[in-house]
């Protein structure tokens, strides 16, 4: 007899184990090893993973940044298209600096993304095929780059989803992207 | 006070229970009992908060708009994650201590002293967040600085987070005595599994001490600044951690209460032990799923905690999953129980809620909870989960289908051998587990659904019908979640029940009798005469549920990374 609520008899470390709760046991470090094993391969071989430079920097500075960035992009009715294939990006309570923005499909981009306030969340799909979505983390003091390539064109839509007050429900922009060219 | 701490102790003021066994000293139930109804009262005044919540939420109904939202959201999530949990986890560090093992609860002026201070700092942020004003915004749970809350709320969480480590000196002092006294004894299971519990609490209430105490100190402007990555970091500390006093403690309540009302043994003593030391190294580095899609944090980082790390927790899960039915499983067949390949499973005793709630939170903790944890823990997963509602679904899974349904089982236990009283009423008793799992895993699920397959935001009034300042909506999400505000309303009424036989048997139950508990326990008695070593017996049904459980984890694994990688190109 065995149980919980007293203590065990006799040399319990030496107990058999039954066959059966081996070959689990076999079956969890096999599956473990699996799921550590794809995540790893998946940072050396896979399209999507959230993983870039990040850089220290202050509000300030982003700001300059971000006004270097759009006086050398060109203001279109859609928004902004930028110069070269850094795209700037900041959360600001309850809006997004830098959207929208016009790109193109198939052209690799650098994300730069920072908050000039709180922490915001930076949520992306497009709107034909919403579960098509990415969410990374926006945190002020940090500019963290991360590339990106659209494949199909279309509107994406950005949705704040860090709550960051009370307006947090109307932070919300796009990014147009246009044929390859 | 109402009888509710009498009981009829002898000279010596111990008492010994007609289902477990054990001899209770007096000093130990009535804070065990203190604890417990302490629990409830959080339990019953977040729950409110859970109706108010999801029916903002179901966007049809509407309820509140966004500044009563954030208010309300921050109330549920405190006293349902934070205080219906840890009140109830200082009751099972004294089951787990003191009374598995037939002590007196030494140090009994820290248990008040505690029991008082964790009640002040649950008032205080209570306080706190009803009064926010601005600068300040709601907490919510987690307070992401440089987000300012009320530095009330801090004092308060900060008072809260002492008072628990005050409560749980006494448990550590019973094991310190308990081993001076018998220094080549071994603990119960349970006082094992607890004693694992107690340490994994104070790594959580450290981390919690100090990210408060940063967030406090910059909120009163002692110091200028504060990194919000460094915040995040620390306060996962306690942010997942306290999730982790949740599993641990429910892990122990299965295996206490599946033996004592399902005449469960320990398969294997070794290996059971092995999977608790397992998460006393690796289960808290698992907080670190938190910051998988964060900018601050290195990528080796990431993967050492959510991987190497997190897989070690991982597996003592996926052992405690087959250690937990594999011991009902043999000790029912030892009982001759458990003709077939699932005897002992259907001859179970489903219409007592104590067992059923058991393994309703077993298997759902497992199924909903457990699996999402490992998927939302991959760290480019974690891109297609994080702030999502699916995210919030995950959690439901754990800490409500998994530990308040674990919990609710231990309520019912404990008014039944504790309180000594009987049910108000034993058929709506029965039926409680069945009502509110089975409606709670509809709500939860349809979270995650809505979450992953729509990407509809946590934390958010309307996105669904409405965006502000846009044509733009979810609206494609709307069918899923009327069958959430349906199936949440169903759950919330099933809530409502468990309090009301609660409440209502403590305060109005029969007054049971030492010989009226022998309902609860297995039959043949708690302890079956004779019989092979446990190990002998079969545990092929055991078996075939587990795989039963790895195929549905392959699969759903496989469909969230077919959803991945069918997005664009996204980093280096």
């Amino acid at each position: 007899m065995t149980s919980p609520i007293k203590p065990p008899e006799g040399n319990w470390w030496d107990q058999t184990v039954n066959r059966r709760e081996s070959i689990w046991l076999g079956l969890g470090v096999v599956w473990s090893l699996v799921l550590f094993g794809w995540m790893s391969i998946w940072t050396r071989t896979g399209d999507q993973n959230p993983i870039g430079e990040t850089y220290q920097v202050s509000e300030s500075e982003f700001r300059e940044k971000m006004n270097a960035y759009e006086e050398a992009a060109e203001e279109t009715e859609q928004g902004l298209v930028p110069e070269g294939t850094d795209v700037y990006m900041a959360g600001i309570r309850f809006a997004w600096d830098g959207a929208p923005v016009v790109l193109e499909a198939g052209t690799q981009y650098d994300f730069h993304l920072s908050s000039y306030d709180v922490q915001h969340g930076f949520s992306l799909r497009p709107e034909a095929t919403l579960s098509k979505q990415i969410n990374l983390q926006v945190l002020p003091g940090y500019e963290w780059v991360v590339p990106m390539t659209f494949d199909e064109p279309g509107t994406y839509h950005i949705i704040c989803n860090e709550f960051c007050g009370e307006g947090h429900r109307s932070m919300h922009d796009t990014i147009i992207v246009t044929e390859e060219n | 006070m109402l009888g509710l701490f009498d009981n009829d102790y002898g000279a010596d003021g111990f008492r010994k229970c007609s289902v477990t066994g054990l001899q209770i000293h007096e000093s130990v139930e009535k804070y065990v009992k203190l604890f417990a109804l302490t629990a409830i009262v959080a339990l019953l005044y977040g729950g409110i908060f859970a109706f108010t919540v999801a029916m903002t939420r179901w966007e049809v109904v509407g309820l509140l708009g966004p500044g009563d939202f954030y208010t309300h959201l921050s109330l549920h999530a405190w006293n349902l994650l934070i205080f219906w949990m840890i009140f109830m986890e200082i009751a099972i560090l004294y089951v787990g201590g003191p009374m598995v093992l037939g002590r007196k609860l030494p140090l009994e002026r820290l248990a008040q002293l505690g029991w008082g201070t964790m009640v002040a700092g649950a008032l205080l942020v209570n306080y706190a967040i009803w009064t926010t004003s601005a600068p300040d915004q709601a907490p919510l749970l987690t307070s992401y600085a440089p987000l300012p809350s009320d530095p009330l709320f801090y004092g308060g969480a900060i008072v809260f987070l002492l008072g628990a480590t005050i409560s749980a000196l006494p448990f550590f002092a019973t094991l310190w005595f308990e081993k001076r006294e018998n220094p080549d004894g071994t603990l119960p299971l349970v006082s094992f599994g607890a004693f694992v519990t107690g340490i994994i609490a104070v790594e959580a209430i450290v981390g919690g001490l100090v990210a408060f105490g940063y967030a406090f100190a910059w909120r009163i402007e002692l110091i200028g600044s504060i990194d919000a990555a460094l915040y995040r970091q620390l306060y996962w500390i306690v942010g997942h951690g306290s999730q982790q006093i949740n599993l641990v403690a429910m892990i122990v309540v299965w295996y206490f209460l599946t033996h004592v009302v399902g005449g469960a043994e320990i398969v294997s003593e070794k290996v059971s032990r092995t999977a608790f030391i397992l998460y006393l190294f690796f289960i808290n580095l698992g907080a670190a799923h938190h910051l998988l899609s964060d900018p601050a944090v290195s990528t080796g980082w990431r993967i050492f905690n959510t991987s190497y790390a997190f897989y070690g927790a991982t597996f003592a899960s996926l052992i405690h999953a087959f250690a937990i039915p594999a011991g009902i499983e043999a000790g029912r067949r030892k009982r001759g129980l458990g003709g077939g390949l699932f005897g002992w499973l259907t001859s179970a005793p489903w219409k007592n809620p104590v067992f059923s709630s058991t393994i309703f939170s077993i298997i759902l903790f497992g199924f909903l909870g457990g699996i999402t944890g490992v998927l939302m823990g991959q760290l480019q997963l974690n891109m297609t989960w994080h702030n999502t509602l699916a995210t919030v679904g995950h959690f439901h899974a754990t800490v409500v289908l998994g530990t308040t349904v674990a919990f609710m089982g231990l309520s019912y236990f404990v008014i039944r051998t504790m309180f000594m009283r009987a049910f108000i009423s034993p058929k709506l008793a029965s039926i409680q587990p069945y009502f509110y799992a089975g409606a709670m895993s509809i709500a939860t699920l349809m979270l995650m659904y809505v979450g992953i397959l729509y990407g509809v935001p946590r934390r958010t009034v309307e996105v669904v019908e409405n965006i502000p300042g846009t044509d733009f909506s979810l609206a494609a999400a709307a069918p899923l979640f009327n069958v959430f505000g349906l199936f949440a309303l169903l759950a919330i009424l099933g809530g409502v029940l468990f309090l009301v036989i609660a409440v209502g048997s403590v305060l109005f139950g029969r007054k049971l009798e030492p010989g009226d508990n022998d309902d609860l326990t297995p039959d043949g008695g708690l302890y079956a005469d004779g019989g092979d070593p446990v190990h002998t017996y079969e545990m092929r049904g055991t078996f075939v549920l587990c795989l039963i459980f790895l195929g549905a984890f392959v699969i759903t694994y496989v469909l969230n990374w077919y959803l991945l990688s069918q997005l664009w190109q996204i980093g280096a």
